[in-house]
Protein backbone atom coordinates (compact mmCIF):
# COMPACT_ATOMS: atom_id res chain seq x y z
CA UNK A 1 0.00 0.00 0.00
CA UNK A 2 2.76 2.43 0.90
CA UNK A 3 4.62 1.83 -2.35
CA UNK A 4 1.41 2.58 -4.27
CA UNK A 5 0.89 5.69 -2.15
CA UNK A 6 4.45 6.84 -2.80
CA UNK A 7 4.10 6.44 -6.56
CA UNK A 8 0.78 8.27 -6.38
CA UNK A 9 2.41 11.16 -4.55
CA UNK A 10 5.06 11.39 -7.27
CA UNK A 11 2.32 11.46 -9.88
CA UNK A 12 0.38 14.21 -8.12
CA UNK A 13 3.40 16.48 -8.04
CA UNK A 14 4.34 15.68 -11.63
CA UNK A 15 0.90 16.34 -13.04
CA UNK A 16 0.43 20.09 -12.84
CA UNK A 17 -3.27 19.97 -13.64
CA UNK A 18 -3.95 17.77 -10.63
CA UNK A 19 -1.66 19.84 -8.48
CA UNK A 20 -3.52 23.04 -9.36
CA UNK A 21 -7.03 21.66 -8.85
CA UNK A 22 -6.26 19.66 -5.74
CA UNK A 23 -3.85 21.95 -3.90
CA UNK A 24 -3.58 25.47 -5.20
CA UNK A 25 -7.18 26.23 -6.06
CA UNK A 26 -8.67 25.29 -2.66
CA UNK A 27 -5.80 27.06 -0.90
CA UNK A 28 -6.38 30.24 -2.90
CA UNK A 29 -10.12 30.22 -2.23
CA UNK A 30 -9.55 29.54 1.45
CA UNK A 31 -7.02 32.37 1.62
CA UNK A 32 -9.71 34.67 0.28
CA UNK A 33 -12.18 33.54 2.97
CA UNK A 34 -9.62 34.31 5.65
CA UNK A 35 -8.67 37.63 4.09
CA UNK A 36 -12.36 38.61 4.09
CA UNK A 37 -13.12 36.90 7.37
CA UNK A 38 -14.96 39.85 8.82
CA UNK A 39 -17.41 39.89 5.91
CA UNK A 40 -18.03 36.15 6.14
CA UNK A 41 -18.25 36.26 9.93
CA UNK A 42 -20.94 38.93 9.63
CA UNK A 43 -22.77 36.78 7.10
CA UNK A 44 -22.61 33.68 9.30
CA UNK A 45 -19.92 33.22 11.90
CA UNK A 46 -16.28 32.22 12.17
CA UNK A 47 -17.52 28.63 12.27
CA UNK A 48 -19.11 29.23 8.88
CA UNK A 49 -15.69 30.14 7.46
CA UNK A 50 -14.24 26.97 8.98
CA UNK A 51 -17.03 24.94 7.40
CA UNK A 52 -16.47 26.60 4.02
CA UNK A 53 -12.75 25.90 4.19
CA UNK A 54 -13.39 22.29 5.11
CA UNK A 55 -15.77 21.76 2.21
CA UNK A 56 -13.72 23.73 -0.30
CA UNK A 57 -10.77 21.45 0.38
CA UNK A 58 -12.96 18.37 0.85
CA UNK A 59 -15.09 18.84 -2.25
CA UNK A 60 -12.69 20.43 -4.71
CA UNK A 61 -9.36 19.20 -3.43
CA UNK A 62 -10.11 15.76 -2.10
CA UNK A 63 -13.33 14.61 -3.73
CA UNK A 64 -12.75 15.89 -7.25
CA UNK A 65 -9.13 14.74 -7.28
CA UNK A 66 -10.10 11.29 -6.02
CA UNK A 67 -12.68 10.84 -8.77
CA UNK A 68 -10.35 12.19 -11.46
CA UNK A 69 -7.45 10.07 -10.27
CA UNK A 70 -9.42 6.83 -10.11
CA UNK A 71 -11.01 7.44 -13.52
CA UNK A 72 -7.64 8.22 -15.03
CA UNK A 73 -5.89 5.20 -13.48
CA UNK A 74 -8.68 3.00 -14.73
CA UNK A 75 -8.71 4.47 -18.21
CA UNK A 76 -5.00 3.86 -18.80
CA UNK A 77 -5.30 0.37 -17.26
CA UNK A 78 -3.02 1.22 -14.32
CA UNK A 79 -5.67 -0.26 -12.00
CA UNK A 80 -5.60 -3.50 -13.97
CA UNK A 81 -1.83 -3.48 -13.83
CA UNK A 82 -1.90 -3.08 -10.04
CA UNK A 83 -4.45 -5.87 -9.82
CA UNK A 84 -2.03 -8.12 -11.73
CA UNK A 85 0.16 -8.11 -8.62
CA UNK A 86 -0.49 -9.70 -5.23
CA UNK A 87 -1.80 -6.37 -3.89
CA UNK A 88 -5.38 -6.60 -2.62
CA UNK A 89 -8.15 -4.35 -3.91
CA UNK A 90 -8.38 -2.59 -0.56
CA UNK A 91 -4.68 -1.80 -0.40
CA UNK A 92 -4.74 -0.58 -4.00
CA UNK A 93 -7.57 1.85 -3.27
CA UNK A 94 -6.09 2.95 0.03
CA UNK A 95 -2.71 3.46 -1.61
CA UNK A 96 -4.23 5.52 -4.41
CA UNK A 97 -6.27 7.71 -2.06
CA UNK A 98 -3.82 8.08 0.79
CA UNK A 99 -1.60 10.90 -0.59
CA UNK A 100 -4.43 13.19 -1.62
CA UNK A 101 -6.17 12.51 1.70
CA UNK A 102 -3.09 13.40 3.71
CA UNK A 103 -2.59 16.51 1.59
CA UNK A 104 -6.21 17.52 2.16
CA UNK A 105 -5.92 17.02 5.92
CA UNK A 106 -2.70 19.01 6.06
CA UNK A 107 -4.32 21.77 4.04
CA UNK A 108 -7.39 21.98 6.26
CA UNK A 109 -5.21 21.94 9.37
CA UNK A 110 -2.93 24.67 8.03
CA UNK A 111 -5.74 26.93 6.82
CA UNK A 112 -7.80 26.57 9.99
CA UNK A 113 -4.68 27.29 12.04
CA UNK A 114 -4.23 30.52 10.13
CA UNK A 115 -7.90 31.34 10.65
CA UNK A 116 -7.54 30.69 14.39
CA UNK A 117 -4.49 32.94 14.61
CA UNK A 118 -6.03 35.73 12.55
CA UNK A 119 -9.58 35.70 13.89
CA UNK A 120 -9.66 33.60 17.05
CA UNK A 121 -9.66 29.85 17.57
CA UNK A 122 -12.33 27.16 17.97
CA UNK A 123 -14.08 26.42 21.23
CA UNK A 124 -13.67 22.66 20.99
CA UNK A 125 -10.69 21.42 18.97
CA UNK A 126 -11.45 17.72 19.47
CA UNK A 127 -14.95 18.13 18.09
CA UNK A 128 -13.54 20.07 15.17
CA UNK A 129 -11.09 17.28 14.41
CA UNK A 130 -13.92 14.73 14.56
CA UNK A 131 -15.96 16.83 12.13
CA UNK A 132 -13.08 17.15 9.69
CA UNK A 133 -12.23 13.44 9.81
CA UNK A 134 -15.86 12.39 9.34
CA UNK A 135 -16.19 14.79 6.41
CA UNK A 136 -13.00 13.54 4.79
CA UNK A 137 -14.14 9.93 5.06
CA UNK A 138 -17.54 10.85 3.64
CA UNK A 139 -15.99 12.67 0.68
CA UNK A 140 -13.71 9.69 0.00
CA UNK A 141 -16.69 7.33 0.01
CA UNK A 142 -18.65 9.63 -2.30
CA UNK A 143 -15.54 9.89 -4.48
CA UNK A 144 -15.34 6.10 -4.83
CA UNK A 145 -19.02 5.91 -5.73
CA UNK A 146 -18.78 8.77 -8.23
CA UNK A 147 -15.70 7.19 -9.83
CA UNK A 148 -17.91 4.21 -10.66
CA UNK A 149 -20.10 6.48 -12.77
CA UNK A 150 -17.18 8.29 -14.37
CA UNK A 151 -15.72 6.94 -17.60
CA UNK A 152 -12.71 9.20 -18.00
CA UNK A 153 -10.84 12.00 -16.27
CA UNK A 154 -12.55 14.47 -18.61
CA UNK A 155 -15.91 13.01 -17.70
CA UNK A 156 -15.06 13.63 -14.04
CA UNK A 157 -15.37 17.37 -14.62
CA UNK A 158 -19.09 16.78 -15.13
CA UNK A 159 -19.81 13.90 -12.77
CA UNK A 160 -18.24 15.62 -9.75
CA UNK A 161 -20.22 18.84 -10.08
CA UNK A 162 -23.47 17.80 -8.33
CA UNK A 163 -21.76 16.68 -5.16
CA UNK A 164 -18.97 19.26 -5.03
CA UNK A 165 -21.26 22.22 -5.70
CA UNK A 166 -24.01 20.64 -3.61
CA UNK A 167 -21.73 20.23 -0.62
CA UNK A 168 -20.60 23.87 -0.80
CA UNK A 169 -24.21 25.00 -1.17
CA UNK A 170 -25.36 22.94 1.80
CA UNK A 171 -22.44 24.19 3.88
CA UNK A 172 -23.32 27.78 3.04
CA UNK A 173 -27.01 27.27 3.68
CA UNK A 174 -26.43 25.70 7.07
CA UNK A 175 -23.55 28.07 7.86
CA UNK A 176 -25.54 31.22 7.14
CA UNK A 177 -29.04 30.29 8.28
CA UNK A 178 -28.15 27.85 11.08
CA UNK A 179 -30.04 24.65 11.70
CA UNK A 180 -32.97 25.92 13.75
CA UNK A 181 -35.37 25.74 10.85
CA UNK A 182 -35.75 22.79 8.50
CA UNK A 183 -33.45 21.00 10.94
CA UNK A 184 -34.14 17.47 9.73
CA UNK A 185 -33.62 18.30 6.06
CA UNK A 186 -30.45 20.25 6.72
CA UNK A 187 -29.01 17.50 8.84
CA UNK A 188 -29.83 14.76 6.39
CA UNK A 189 -28.32 16.46 3.36
CA UNK A 190 -24.72 15.35 2.81
CA UNK A 191 -22.50 17.90 4.50
CA UNK A 192 -25.34 19.50 6.46
CA UNK A 193 -24.74 17.92 9.82
CA UNK A 194 -20.96 18.09 9.30
CA UNK A 195 -21.25 21.84 8.83
CA UNK A 196 -23.42 22.18 11.90
CA UNK A 197 -20.83 20.19 13.83
CA UNK A 198 -18.09 22.57 12.71
CA UNK A 199 -20.24 25.55 13.68
CA UNK A 200 -20.76 24.08 17.14
CA UNK A 201 -17.10 23.18 17.53
CA UNK A 202 -15.87 26.61 16.49
CA UNK A 203 -18.55 28.90 17.93
CA UNK A 204 -19.41 26.85 21.03
CA UNK A 205 -22.66 27.19 22.97
CA UNK A 206 -23.99 23.67 22.30
CA UNK A 207 -23.52 20.68 24.63
CA UNK A 208 -20.89 18.28 23.31
CA UNK A 209 -23.19 15.27 23.57
CA UNK A 210 -25.74 16.98 21.32
CA UNK A 211 -22.99 17.78 18.84
CA UNK A 212 -21.66 14.24 18.78
CA UNK A 213 -25.05 13.02 17.53
CA UNK A 214 -24.39 15.09 14.43
CA UNK A 215 -21.72 12.58 13.45
CA UNK A 216 -24.40 9.98 12.81
CA UNK A 217 -25.80 11.43 9.55
CA UNK A 218 -22.29 12.02 8.19
CA UNK A 219 -21.17 8.49 8.96
CA UNK A 220 -24.43 7.19 7.51
CA UNK A 221 -23.50 8.90 4.28
CA UNK A 222 -20.21 7.02 4.44
CA UNK A 223 -22.11 3.73 4.61
CA UNK A 224 -24.40 4.77 1.75
CA UNK A 225 -21.42 5.89 -0.32
CA UNK A 226 -19.46 2.70 0.27
CA UNK A 227 -22.51 0.57 -0.54
CA UNK A 228 -22.96 2.53 -3.77
CA UNK A 229 -19.27 2.27 -4.55
CA UNK A 230 -19.26 -1.49 -4.13
CA UNK A 231 -22.02 -1.70 -6.74
CA UNK A 232 -20.78 0.99 -9.09
CA UNK A 233 -17.01 0.84 -8.94
CA UNK A 234 -15.30 -0.70 -11.95
CA UNK A 235 -11.67 -1.68 -12.23
CA UNK A 236 -11.46 -1.80 -15.99
CA UNK A 237 -12.77 0.53 -18.67
CA UNK A 238 -15.92 -0.45 -20.50
CA UNK A 239 -15.18 -2.11 -23.78
CA UNK B 1 4.06 -36.56 -15.50
CA UNK B 2 2.61 -37.26 -12.11
CA UNK B 3 3.10 -33.79 -10.65
CA UNK B 4 0.05 -31.54 -10.51
CA UNK B 5 -0.21 -29.26 -13.52
CA UNK B 6 0.69 -25.61 -13.11
CA UNK B 7 -2.59 -24.65 -14.75
CA UNK B 8 -5.70 -26.79 -14.64
CA UNK B 9 -8.80 -25.58 -16.43
CA UNK B 10 -11.90 -27.75 -16.22
CA UNK B 11 -15.13 -27.07 -18.12
CA UNK B 12 -14.60 -23.34 -18.06
CA UNK B 13 -17.48 -21.17 -19.21
CA UNK B 14 -17.43 -17.39 -19.53
CA UNK B 15 -20.46 -15.35 -20.50
CA UNK B 16 -21.08 -11.65 -20.85
CA UNK B 17 -24.79 -11.11 -20.84
CA UNK B 18 -26.09 -13.13 -23.75
CA UNK B 19 -22.68 -13.66 -25.28
CA UNK B 20 -21.13 -17.03 -24.48
CA UNK B 21 -17.43 -16.23 -24.96
CA UNK B 22 -15.93 -19.50 -23.71
CA UNK B 23 -17.72 -22.85 -23.72
CA UNK B 24 -16.74 -25.89 -21.66
CA UNK B 25 -13.02 -25.40 -22.13
CA UNK B 26 -10.68 -27.87 -20.43
CA UNK B 27 -6.90 -28.08 -20.58
CA UNK B 28 -3.77 -28.36 -18.49
CA UNK B 29 -0.36 -26.78 -18.67
CA UNK B 30 2.50 -28.74 -17.13
CA UNK B 31 5.46 -27.29 -15.33
CA UNK B 32 8.12 -25.99 -17.71
CA UNK B 33 5.87 -26.03 -20.76
CA UNK B 34 5.42 -23.22 -23.22
CA UNK B 35 1.75 -23.34 -24.03
CA UNK B 36 0.39 -21.15 -26.82
CA UNK B 37 -3.24 -20.15 -26.78
CA UNK B 38 -4.08 -19.20 -30.33
CA UNK B 39 -7.23 -18.40 -32.17
CA UNK B 40 -9.17 -16.24 -34.54
CA UNK B 41 -10.30 -12.80 -33.42
CA UNK B 42 -13.03 -13.09 -30.82
CA UNK B 43 -12.31 -16.78 -30.26
CA UNK B 44 -12.18 -16.30 -26.49
CA UNK B 45 -8.40 -16.30 -25.95
CA UNK B 46 -8.24 -13.12 -23.91
CA UNK B 47 -11.27 -14.09 -21.82
CA UNK B 48 -9.70 -17.46 -21.08
CA UNK B 49 -6.37 -15.85 -20.26
CA UNK B 50 -8.02 -13.35 -17.93
CA UNK B 51 -9.82 -16.16 -16.12
CA UNK B 52 -6.52 -17.98 -15.59
CA UNK B 53 -4.74 -14.81 -14.52
CA UNK B 54 -7.50 -14.19 -11.99
CA UNK B 55 -8.78 -10.99 -13.57
CA UNK B 56 -12.12 -12.53 -14.47
CA UNK B 57 -14.47 -14.75 -12.53
CA UNK B 58 -15.51 -17.96 -14.28
CA UNK B 59 -19.22 -18.13 -15.07
CA UNK B 60 -18.94 -21.86 -14.37
CA UNK B 61 -16.21 -24.48 -14.25
CA UNK B 62 -12.96 -24.34 -12.33
CA UNK B 63 -9.57 -22.80 -12.90
CA UNK B 64 -6.64 -23.84 -10.70
CA UNK B 65 -3.19 -22.32 -10.81
CA UNK B 66 -0.54 -24.02 -8.69
CA UNK B 67 -3.49 -25.97 -7.31
CA UNK B 68 -5.16 -22.81 -6.02
CA UNK B 69 -7.77 -20.36 -7.15
CA UNK B 70 -6.16 -17.66 -9.32
CA UNK B 71 -8.44 -15.16 -7.64
CA UNK B 72 -6.55 -15.70 -4.40
CA UNK B 73 -4.00 -13.08 -5.34
CA UNK B 74 -1.96 -13.29 -2.17
CA UNK B 75 -1.34 -17.01 -2.69
CA UNK B 76 -0.83 -17.12 -6.43
CA UNK B 77 0.43 -13.80 -7.76
CA UNK B 78 3.86 -13.78 -6.10
CA UNK B 79 4.63 -16.81 -8.27
CA UNK B 80 3.39 -15.36 -11.56
CA UNK B 81 4.31 -12.50 -13.85
CA UNK B 82 1.74 -11.04 -16.20
CA UNK B 83 2.40 -9.15 -19.41
CA UNK B 84 -0.93 -7.61 -20.29
CA UNK B 85 -2.05 -7.06 -23.85
CA UNK B 86 -2.21 -3.34 -23.23
CA UNK B 87 0.45 -1.87 -21.05
CA UNK B 88 -1.36 0.00 -18.29
CA UNK B 89 1.42 2.15 -16.92
CA UNK B 90 1.03 5.59 -15.49
CA UNK B 91 2.31 8.12 -18.03
CA UNK B 92 3.66 10.34 -15.26
CA UNK B 93 6.00 7.72 -13.76
CA UNK B 94 9.43 6.99 -15.15
CA UNK B 95 10.49 3.60 -16.47
CA UNK B 96 12.53 2.94 -13.32
CA UNK B 97 9.69 4.00 -11.00
CA UNK B 98 7.20 1.81 -12.86
CA UNK B 99 9.38 -1.30 -12.63
CA UNK B 100 10.26 -0.58 -9.01
CA UNK B 101 6.57 -0.21 -8.06
CA UNK B 102 5.33 -3.35 -9.82
CA UNK B 103 8.43 -5.29 -8.75
CA UNK B 104 7.94 -4.29 -5.14
CA UNK B 105 4.27 -5.28 -5.27
CA UNK B 106 5.20 -8.64 -6.82
CA UNK B 107 6.97 -9.53 -3.55
CA UNK B 108 9.79 -11.10 -5.59
CA UNK B 109 13.44 -10.20 -5.22
CA UNK B 110 15.25 -8.67 -8.15
CA UNK B 111 17.05 -5.56 -9.30
CA UNK B 112 15.40 -2.93 -11.49
CA UNK B 113 18.65 -2.51 -13.46
CA UNK B 114 18.78 -6.22 -14.29
CA UNK B 115 15.31 -6.44 -15.83
CA UNK B 116 15.77 -3.15 -17.67
CA UNK B 117 18.98 -4.45 -19.22
CA UNK B 118 17.16 -7.58 -20.43
CA UNK B 119 14.86 -5.43 -22.56
CA UNK B 120 17.49 -2.83 -23.42
CA UNK B 121 15.75 0.01 -21.61
CA UNK B 122 18.59 0.91 -19.26
CA UNK B 123 19.17 4.18 -21.08
CA UNK B 124 15.47 5.03 -20.72
CA UNK B 125 15.32 4.39 -16.96
CA UNK B 126 14.74 8.05 -16.15
CA UNK B 127 12.27 8.65 -18.98
CA UNK B 128 8.59 9.09 -18.23
CA UNK B 129 6.36 6.40 -19.69
CA UNK B 130 4.44 9.03 -21.68
CA UNK B 131 7.62 9.58 -23.72
CA UNK B 132 8.07 5.92 -24.70
CA UNK B 133 7.26 4.46 -28.10
CA UNK B 134 4.77 1.62 -28.41
CA UNK B 135 7.53 -0.96 -28.70
CA UNK B 136 9.34 0.44 -25.66
CA UNK B 137 6.14 0.17 -23.63
CA UNK B 138 5.82 -3.48 -24.64
CA UNK B 139 9.39 -4.08 -23.48
CA UNK B 140 8.71 -2.28 -20.20
CA UNK B 141 5.70 -4.53 -19.76
CA UNK B 142 7.85 -7.60 -20.34
CA UNK B 143 10.44 -6.31 -17.86
CA UNK B 144 7.83 -6.03 -15.10
CA UNK B 145 6.43 -9.48 -15.92
CA UNK B 146 9.81 -11.21 -15.53
CA UNK B 147 10.88 -9.24 -12.45
CA UNK B 148 12.15 -11.77 -9.95
CA UNK B 149 11.99 -14.70 -12.42
CA UNK B 150 8.48 -15.92 -11.65
CA UNK B 151 7.58 -19.59 -12.02
CA UNK B 152 4.68 -18.82 -14.34
CA UNK B 153 4.64 -16.06 -16.93
CA UNK B 154 1.73 -14.89 -19.06
CA UNK B 155 2.70 -13.22 -22.31
CA UNK B 156 -0.32 -11.71 -24.06
CA UNK B 157 0.85 -10.83 -27.57
CA UNK B 158 4.31 -9.94 -26.30
CA UNK B 159 5.96 -9.09 -29.60
CA UNK B 160 3.26 -6.92 -31.17
CA UNK B 161 4.90 -3.70 -32.29
CA UNK B 162 8.45 -4.88 -31.60
CA UNK B 163 11.23 -4.65 -34.17
CA UNK B 164 13.09 -7.83 -35.03
CA UNK B 165 16.02 -7.18 -32.67
CA UNK B 166 13.71 -6.57 -29.74
CA UNK B 167 11.74 -9.67 -30.65
CA UNK B 168 14.87 -11.82 -30.69
CA UNK B 169 16.03 -10.33 -27.38
CA UNK B 170 12.66 -11.05 -25.83
CA UNK B 171 12.71 -14.67 -26.95
CA UNK B 172 16.28 -15.07 -25.70
CA UNK B 173 15.07 -13.88 -22.31
CA UNK B 174 12.17 -16.31 -22.44
CA UNK B 175 14.55 -19.16 -23.29
CA UNK B 176 16.69 -18.31 -20.27
CA UNK B 177 13.64 -18.29 -18.01
CA UNK B 178 12.63 -21.67 -19.38
CA UNK B 179 16.08 -23.07 -18.62
CA UNK B 180 15.38 -22.07 -15.02
CA UNK B 181 12.10 -24.00 -15.16
CA UNK B 182 9.55 -21.23 -15.75
CA UNK B 183 6.24 -22.13 -17.35
CA UNK B 184 5.04 -19.82 -20.11
CA UNK B 185 1.56 -19.17 -21.44
CA UNK B 186 1.60 -17.26 -24.70
CA UNK B 187 -0.88 -15.69 -27.05
CA UNK B 188 0.36 -14.26 -30.32
CA UNK B 189 -0.71 -13.30 -33.79
CA UNK B 190 2.70 -14.28 -35.14
CA UNK B 191 2.05 -17.93 -35.86
CA UNK B 192 5.64 -18.72 -36.73
CA UNK B 193 6.58 -17.78 -33.16
CA UNK B 194 4.13 -20.30 -31.81
CA UNK B 195 5.20 -22.88 -34.35
CA UNK B 196 8.86 -22.51 -33.42
CA UNK B 197 8.52 -22.20 -29.67
CA UNK B 198 5.35 -23.75 -28.31
CA UNK B 199 5.46 -27.22 -26.79
CA UNK B 200 1.73 -27.39 -27.19
CA UNK B 201 -0.91 -25.25 -28.79
CA UNK B 202 -4.56 -24.76 -27.95
CA UNK B 203 -6.26 -23.47 -31.06
CA UNK B 204 -9.48 -21.71 -30.11
CA UNK B 205 -12.42 -20.98 -32.33
CA UNK B 206 -15.79 -19.65 -31.18
CA UNK B 207 -15.10 -20.29 -27.50
CA UNK B 208 -13.87 -23.87 -27.71
CA UNK B 209 -10.78 -25.73 -28.81
CA UNK B 210 -10.79 -26.31 -32.52
CA UNK B 211 -7.69 -28.42 -32.01
CA UNK B 212 -5.20 -28.95 -29.22
CA UNK B 213 -1.82 -30.63 -29.29
CA UNK B 214 1.81 -30.29 -30.32
CA UNK B 215 2.65 -28.38 -33.46
CA UNK B 216 3.23 -31.68 -35.25
CA UNK B 217 -0.13 -33.01 -34.15
CA UNK B 218 -1.87 -29.89 -35.38
CA UNK B 219 -0.19 -29.78 -38.75
CA UNK B 220 -0.13 -33.47 -39.63
CA UNK B 221 -3.84 -33.54 -40.39
CA UNK B 222 -3.22 -31.23 -43.32
CA UNK B 223 -1.05 -32.08 -46.35
CA UNK B 224 2.46 -30.74 -46.84
CA UNK B 225 3.05 -28.56 -49.88
CA UNK B 226 5.50 -28.30 -52.79
CA UNK B 227 5.53 -25.10 -54.86
CA UNK B 228 7.49 -24.26 -57.95
CA UNK B 229 7.34 -22.35 -61.19
CA UNK B 230 8.49 -23.32 -64.67
CA UNK B 231 10.62 -21.09 -66.93
CA UNK B 232 8.55 -18.40 -68.60
CA UNK B 233 8.82 -19.49 -72.22
CA UNK B 234 7.63 -22.82 -71.02
CA UNK B 235 9.14 -25.67 -72.93
CA UNK B 236 5.99 -26.70 -74.64
CA UNK B 237 4.56 -28.71 -71.88
CA UNK B 238 3.71 -31.96 -73.39
CA UNK B 239 5.78 -33.46 -70.65
CA UNK B 240 3.17 -34.64 -68.23
CA UNK B 241 3.91 -33.84 -64.63
CA UNK B 242 4.46 -36.96 -62.61
CA UNK B 243 2.14 -35.71 -59.87
CA UNK B 244 -1.26 -34.12 -59.39
CA UNK B 245 -0.67 -30.36 -59.31
CA UNK B 246 -2.80 -27.26 -59.40
CA UNK B 247 -1.71 -24.10 -61.12
CA UNK B 248 -2.26 -20.77 -59.44
CA UNK B 249 -2.91 -17.50 -61.28
CA UNK B 250 0.69 -16.41 -60.92
CA UNK B 251 1.80 -19.50 -62.81
CA UNK B 252 3.06 -21.30 -59.73
CA UNK B 253 2.38 -24.97 -59.36
CA UNK B 254 1.16 -26.36 -56.07
CA UNK B 255 1.32 -30.00 -55.04
CA UNK B 256 -0.35 -31.08 -51.81
CA UNK B 257 0.93 -34.34 -50.40
CA UNK B 258 0.95 -36.53 -47.32
CA UNK B 259 4.18 -38.15 -48.57
CA UNK B 260 6.43 -35.13 -48.88
CA UNK B 261 9.76 -36.93 -49.11
CA UNK B 262 8.64 -39.46 -51.69
CA UNK B 263 6.76 -37.01 -53.89
CA UNK B 264 9.55 -34.47 -53.77
CA UNK B 265 11.94 -37.18 -54.89
CA UNK B 266 9.63 -38.07 -57.75
CA UNK B 267 9.37 -34.44 -58.83
CA UNK B 268 13.10 -33.80 -58.68
CA UNK B 269 13.77 -37.02 -60.61
CA UNK B 270 11.32 -35.94 -63.28
CA UNK B 271 12.86 -32.48 -63.54
CA UNK B 272 16.35 -33.92 -63.80
CA UNK B 273 15.39 -36.51 -66.39
CA UNK B 274 13.65 -33.91 -68.55
CA UNK B 275 16.20 -31.12 -67.92
CA UNK B 276 13.46 -28.87 -66.56
CA UNK B 277 14.43 -26.04 -64.22
CA UNK B 278 12.13 -25.79 -61.21
CA UNK B 279 12.18 -22.14 -60.24
CA UNK B 280 11.30 -20.79 -56.80
CA UNK B 281 11.14 -24.33 -55.53
CA UNK B 282 9.75 -24.64 -52.01
CA UNK B 283 8.80 -27.70 -50.09
CA UNK B 284 7.75 -27.92 -46.49
CA UNK B 285 5.42 -29.23 -43.89
CA UNK B 286 2.10 -27.56 -43.33
CA UNK B 287 2.41 -24.32 -41.49
CA UNK B 288 0.16 -23.17 -38.69
CA UNK B 289 -1.13 -20.51 -41.05
CA UNK B 290 -2.68 -23.24 -43.11
CA UNK B 291 -4.24 -24.81 -40.04
CA UNK B 292 -5.75 -21.42 -39.29
CA UNK B 293 -7.00 -20.98 -42.81
CA UNK B 294 -8.65 -24.36 -42.64
CA UNK B 295 -10.64 -23.45 -39.52
CA UNK B 296 -13.55 -21.95 -41.35
CA UNK B 297 -13.58 -24.69 -43.95
CA UNK B 298 -14.24 -27.43 -41.44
Amino acid sequence: MLSIALSELIQIFRNRLVLVTSLIMPAAVSAYFIYQHEVFADLGSLGYIAGLVMFTVGAFGLYTTTVTTLASRRQNLFLKRLRSTPASDASILLGLMLPVTVLALLQVAAILTVLAVVAGGPTNVVLLVAAVLATVIMMLGLGLATAGLTNSPEHAQVTTLPISLGAIAVASWVGITGAEELTLLKRLLPGGSATELVLNAWNGGVPVTDSLLLLVPTLSWVIVAVALASRLFRWEPRR
Amino acid sequence: MTSTPVIDVARLNLSYGDFHAVKDLSFQVEKGELYALLGTNGAGKTSTLEAIEGHRRATSGTVRVFGQSPRDRRAVRPRMGIMLQESGFSPDLTVRESVRLIGKLSQREDRVERVLSIVDLTHKAGTQVSQLSGGEKRRLDFATAVYGKPELIFLDEPTTGLDIQSRDALWDAVDKLREDGSTIVLTTHYLEEAQQRADRIGLMHKGTFHREGTVAELTQTLPATIRFALPAPAPALPLPLPLQATRANDGQFLIETFGLQKDLHTLLGWAHANAVELRELQAGPTRLDDVFRSIDRD
